[in-house]
């Protein structure tokens, strides 16, 4: 670990969480910006301070509120940082987490708001693509991430040999956790085995509950330093590393990325993440994985190296090993972007920071790292690992 | 009324292939609704696209066909023409239903998308398209291909790039076939197969585009395919390079 590592690890904490209701997309009636403010005001409220307080904005993916705009609505007494992570998709989630514990750490702020809000009403169809799909590929017939996204997991199946087994299971088991929150979009709906096998392509290899699908809606979470938290009311989820960007030929390529059938978290990104950490894979307790799409989600746990490559795949990638509380390798335990609702993978940055704190539906006993990963197959990835006081 | 018989297919299919199509050419959509497989008649409603003034319809034929459904063709006639859509259908609960509909011939989207970009990086390839020529960005300074273009030259940070000639022959990477209409554009060519090409003559960069005759191929990652360019529309449009299995 070098010494910037040691002076990043642990130096700030998310305080507050909260997610929007996950309105069916077009029927909010807020807007967005009414939407990430109830949210803002929501996850102060978890914090216990005042939302005046609030002197940092960030949101990722070219949310269409700036953060001084917002900062100005809240009435902040002072703004000190604002940033917007580039790259397209759902990439920004976990970067938008450390540029704003990098605006804490390094004492540019001291109370930072991670927020993205989406109402279709205003952002329109697909806010997530915006700017990305130009004339070499809308020209031929591809207009959504999800056509990206397919033909990158076409070829991890079938040249890597990935069992498409893989992604059914990882779905599964997001409907399974979504069964126990009362939040998510699919509380009450379980997902029949056959059904999901006999969905409608929607691009193959894709059938339709291999995609998330956009929600109105908005989340909030707030990063302060490590001895601020301890003074709040709940206990602090740490961040001890995050990493973020694209490795060699990577983005916005028109389908040249060089890594294809990654998700993006290349060797050298990930490695930095576990020693910025000082942890090992195997020791995560929980993760959260962005699935736009199932195969990516599965392409971004190869890339960890919690699942192997190829066929070998399968062996983990089954429902008994990918839910709480016992699984080897519990994922998305709220049900995520595909079941819990989606609001551009903030919902999982939410869950990751309840299961630090014990509070998530599908709670892993004595969680005490919970892993973030965001953006899969997008032009810009990005990872977070959260820490219970425990591993300090 | 007397239906038509046709072997292999059960004569109550045939029976509600016929009534199914006057209902279309009726505007009768209770009708047509009913019909549809329920978990999908957003997708087939945008699949397929029917003639302009659609009046009446004719049953052509009905086969067994892929993964146990049946294959129906039904010719609609319209003020402004005429269009075969093939719908397959499957038995539910003893109910017999639609699940997939296309027009045929299979024929590829066209969308107002083909032009170069806004920043004009990709206008060369285009401008080459005109002329009946694939051409791709390459830096005569380090031999480097770079796509999709970039403003200066990655390898060696060159300016000066230039914009070769390349065969359009070359391997699938990838491919997929999509189903959804993800725009109006679309519908009438769906479900359609988009291939990521390998190109050796251009330092194996890849390039992308629509497979002709896609539906029904079977597509394999590494089947040889060659590029056909596809002229505009209009003399205001570019051409578009299409693929072609080998």
């Amino acid at each position: 670990m070098t010494s910037r590592d040691r002076a990043f690890r642990g130096a700030t904490a998310v305080v507050g969480i909260a997610n929007t209701p996950f309105h069916k997309r077009g029927t909010a009636t807020q807007s967005s910006a009414q939407l990430t403010l109830e949210a803002i005001l929501a996850a102060a409220a978890d914090a216990g301070i005042d939302a005046h307080d609030i002197d940092g904005f960030v949101s990722y993916a070219n949310d269409d509120n700036e953060g001084l705009a917002i900062g100005a609505a809240l009435g902040a007494k002072e703004i000190r940082w604002s940033t917007m992570v580039w790259g397209g998709g759902g990439g920004g989630v976990a970067a938008a987490v450390n540029a704003a514990s990098a605006a804490v750490a390094s004492g540019q702020a001291d109370m930072v708001c991670v927020y993205r809000g989406i109402s279709e009403a205003d952002a329109g169809r697909q806010s997530y693509s915006k700017g990305h799909m130009g004339p070499l590929l809308s020209g031929h017939g591809v207009f959504a991430p999800a056509q990206i996204c397919a033909l990158r997991t076409q070829r991890m199946l079938e040249v890597d040999g990935v069992p498409a087994s893989a992604m059914k299971a990882l779905v599964q088991a997001a409907y399974h956790h979504a069964q126990n929150n009362p939040d998510a979009v699919a509380y009450g709906r379980p997902l029949d085995p056959a059904v999901y096998d006999d969905a409608r392509w929607i691009s193959e290899p894709l059938r339709l509950y291999d995609c998330s699908r956009e929600n109105d809606a908005a989340g909030a979470v707030l990063v302060t330093t490590a001895e601020r938290a301890r003074e709040l009311r709940q206990k602090p989820a740490y961040v001890l590393s995050g990493v973020q960007g694209a490795g060699p030929d990577w983005s916005e390529s028109v389908e040249n990325d060089l890594a294809y059938t990654s998700a993006g978290f290349h060797p050298a990104m990930v490695a930095r993440l576990w020693e910025g950490a000082g942890v090992k894979p195997g020791e995560v307790d929980v993760v959260q994985v962005y699935e736009n799409f199932s195969g990516p989600a599965v392409a971004s746990l190869i890339d960890f190296g919690f699942v192997p490559k190829g066929p070998d795949a399968g062996r983990v990638m089954q429902f008994e090993n990918l839910i709480a509380p016992h699984g080897s390798l519990p994922v998305n335990t709220a049900g995520g972007n595909i079941a819990e609702g989606f609001v551009h993978g903030f919902g999982l940055i939410v869950e990751a920071v309840r299961q630090i704190r014990g509070t998530s539906p599908n709670q892993v006993p004595d969680a005490a790292l919970s892993l973030l990963l965001g953006g899969p197959m997008a032009p810009s990835v990005g990872a977070t690992l959260f820490g219970s006081d425990a591993v300090l | 009324m007397t239906a038509k018989e046709f072997p292999g297919v059960p004569a109550d299919l045939a029976e509600v292939v016929e009534r199914h199509g006057h209902a279309v050419a009726a505007g009768d959509n209770a009708t047509v609704l009913a019909d549809f497989r329920p978990d999908r008649v957003g997708q087939l409603l945008a699949s397929a696209r029917p003639p302009e003034g659609m009046h009446s319809a004719e049953l052509l034929d009905v086969e067994p066909g892929p993964d146990g459904l049946f294959s129906a063709f039904i010719r609609y006639t319209g003020t402004g023409g005429e269009a075969v859509f093939r719908s397959r259908w499957i038995q539910l609960d003893g109910t017999w239903l639609v699940t997939q509909v296309r027009n045929v011939p299979d024929t590829p989207p066209r969308t107002s998308m083909a032009h170069p970009s806004d920043d004009g990086l990709d206008a060369p390839h285009w401008e080459g398209l005109r002329r009946g020529e694939l051409r791709m960005q390459h830096c005569p300074r380090c031999d480097r291909w770079t796509w999709s273009p970039r403003p200066i030259c990655p390898g060696c940070h060159a300016t000066d790039l230039e914009w070769p000639v390349v065969d359009p022959v070359g391997r699938i990477y990838s491919w997929t076939r999509t189903w959804q209409p993800f725009s109006p554009e679309v519908t009438g060519h769906l479900p359609y197969v988009v291939v990521v090409v390998e190109l050796p003559g251009a330092g194996n960069r890849r390039i992308l585009g629509v497979l002709l005759d896609g539906d029904g191929a079977d597509v394999r990652i590494g089947a040889e395919v060659k590029g056909e360019i596809e002229p505009a529309a209009d003399p205001e449009g570019y051409p578009l390079l299409r693929w072609r299995l080998v």
